[in-house]
């Protein structure tokens, strides 16, 4: 039954290898340049050197010059949804089709018949969607050292939640494709559901996961005393927000565009800043040591949820009279 | 070859929400019999096949295949029944050789040998895609796919009905040189007896989800009888035998009988019936009892 079901997925599974190769095609290139860079612009020993005038400089050159490729990878995270719902195809398909009828009454169990074709399916999501956050992981190396992998667009292609949500997209895929046993509405219907889900949990839910950390700190000197520093390893932090207040953190709303018309230059702001009191930041976030946390809570989420799909899936169709 | 019959079936009864697509099925097919399922399109012919094999399961009653429950006990039933679906499901994307790998995968008792002799003996190249053959030419790769597999009961849904009149008769000729090597039970439905009549000994007739007729053909052939006479009643014929259809002219009543026993009232002609002519007579029925109801209504409220 293994090869069977392996050669009904077979073009599934080429096309998900298609996928990951175009993927390595465009990052495997572009990787290697920003590695080269970041060695030769000699960056690692800047962050050592924590920040001269000079560093910044050339930090924010290198940032500036990669930005936009690394803006564009945060498309990428369509990517395991896509893999999950199509390697849900073959086991729709058979529905659909009625070659489940061949399928079933051959010598094997219908038992065995979901479990090999939802185990097939299972094995192909988890490899593509381990080889897709090695790729990015290696790519995005540099830019983890400079900025951390708290922000969405590097923690969703770091660590483990990758898996977690193409067996997601492959179990909802899965469970409306067992009841609809329409494969294109059904694999359609499941992407959405895949996007909504992600836009739910990375807009909203994810900073729920563990309550955020506020900090407060004097940002320029003057009367009240000497100027204060933000809190350690905030440049690798996953920031929520952030804004100039009053010294017990509230905010404060700013006309920035009023202080500049004042004054025009960066001297004027900051007197017109002081003017209104603002000399303090707020900031609210997750800190980087959350990671492994915030990975673990999230691929069980997504995780479970897909344990739960693919498991109604199957009893739905072991059950079909 | 055992006493258990190949199918059994009691009361067998299957609810799709709620109407009934077969209902009160009681038969028994003995082991090496070839039967004919016979009935219009949705009489419940699919059904009762796919009760038997377990693609589902009774709603009421139930059915065995030698002895066994065919859904839970399908380990052990599986192997043992070849199944041909109405559309003769196969993968398409497949090649025929892949096609017979799959049949050598999934059945442990299968064999190449028969397999590929007939795959030759049709002339296919075993490299051709399935989804390019011809539907004579699917039909006859799913039946492979089921004869390979070696079964003591070979259920045939409906095979000759996407087929042009050569096709047929070579899936016949097929199904029929595996009867006589063999000895394989066989049930084949289909909406025309015709289709069935040279190759089968045993007969069901279903029709409106409900079994009208069972039997051995010769059994069945032996006991109708078309009786002709000048017109009168069926009431005195009815009290011995049972009237099947019934038709009257001006003079003349022709009535079709199964006969309990031999026909002694002189005033009727008696004729031998053609299978057809027997099977059209039982699918009729119903219109029958309907005007034989009418009568009784009326007494009832008077």
């Amino acid at each position: 039954m293994i090869w069977v079901s392996w050669r009904l997925q077979r073009t599934e599974t080429v096309i998900t290898a298609a996928i990951i190769a175009l993927l390595a095609a465009l990052l495997v290139p572009t990787g290697i340049i920003m590695a080269n860079a970041y060695d030769r612009d000699g960056i690692s020993a800047c962050i050592r050197a924590n920040g001269s005038d000079a560093c910044g400089g050339v930090i924010r050159s290198f940032t500036s010059r990669f930005e936009t490729v690394a803006g564009f990878t945060s498309w990428f995270t369509l990517v395991p949804g896509l893999i999950g719902v199509l390697l849900a195809a073959s086991f729709v398909l058979e529905l659909e089709s009625g070659t489940y009828r061949l399928a079933w009454t051959q010598s094997i169990t219908r038992r065995r018949w979901i479990t090999t074709k939802l185990g097939t399916a299972i094995a192909a999501a988890l490899v593509a969607a381990l080889a897709m956050t090695l790729l990015i992981t290696w790519w995005r190396a540099p830019f983890v050292r400079l900025e951390g992998r708290m922000e969405n667009g590097a923690y969703d292609f770091e660590g483990t939640v990758a898996a977690g949500y193409a067996l997601f997209a492959l179990g909802l895929a899965l469970a409306v494709g067992a009841v609809w046993r329409r494969t294109v509405p059904a694999l359609v219907v499941a992407f959405v559901g895949y996007v909504a889900a992600r836009i739910f949990v990375d807009t909203w839910l994810r900073q729920h996961f563990v309550a955020p950390i506020s900090a407060t700190w004097r940002e320029l000197a003057g009367k009240g005393g000497p100027s204060g520093s933000p809190p350690a390893g905030l440049d690798h932090a996953w920031i929520l927000n952030q804004y100039p207040s009053d010294r017990l953190g509230h905010h404060i709303d700013v006309k920035l565009g009023a202080c500049f018309r004042a004054a025009g230059v960066h001297p004027g702001k900051v007197s017109c800043l002081v003017e209104r009191a603002a000399v303090y930041s707020h900031v609210v976030y997750e800190p980087a040591s959350r990671f492994w946390l915030f990975q673990g809570i999230e691929t069980s989420l997504f995780g479970g949820i897909a344990v739960v799909l693919i498991g109604f899936a199957a009893w739905w169709t072991q059950s079909r009279r | 070859m055992s006493q258990v019959s190949a199918l059994t079936a009691q009361g067998l009864g299957k609810r799709y929400g709620s109407s009934w697509a077969l209902q009160d099925c009681t038969l028994e097919i003995p082991p090496g019999s070839v039967t004919a399922l016979v009935g219009p399109n949705g009489a419940g012919k699919t059904t009762l096949l796919q009760l038997a094999v377990g693609l589902s399961e009774p709603s009421a009653g139930g059915v065995l295949v030698f002895g066994r429950l065919p859904r839970e006990e399908a380990r052990s039933v599986l192997p043992r029944v070849g199944f041909v679906a109405q559309d003769h499901p196969l993968y398409k994307g497949f090649t025929i050789g892949e096609t017979l790998k799959l049949g050598r995968k999934l059945n442990p008792s299968w064999d190449e040998e028969i397999a590929v002799r007939r795959i030759e003996l049709l002339g296919l190249p075993s490299g051709k895609k399935v989804g390019k053959l011809s539907g004579g030419q699917q039909a006859q790769v799913a039946l492979t796919l089921a004869l390979a597999k070696q079964p003591e009961l070979l259920l045939l849904d409906e095979p000759v009905a996407s087929l042009d009149p050569l096709a047929r008769r070579e899936f016949l000729q097929s199904v029929m040189e595996v009867v006589a090597d063999t000895g394989m039970t066989v049930i084949l439905s289909s909406h025309i007896v015709a289709d069935l009549e040279r190759v089968c000994d045993h007969l069901v007739i279903l029709s409106q989800s409900r079994v009208q007729l069972s039997g051995s053909i010769d059994d069945l052939l032996a006991s109708h009888r078309l009786l002709t006479g000048p017109r009168t009643d069926s009431a005195a014929v009815a009290r011995v035998h049972d009237v099947i259809r019934e038709s009257h002219t001006e003079r003349q009543s022709s009535l079709l009988v199964c006969a309990r026993g031999h026909v002694y009232d002189s005033s009727w002609e008696q004729n031998e019936v053609d299978l057809e002519e027997i099977v059209l007579a039982y699918l009729g029925q119903r219109t029958v009892r309907v005007a034989e109801a009418r009568p009784i209504g009326e007494a009832v409220r008077s």
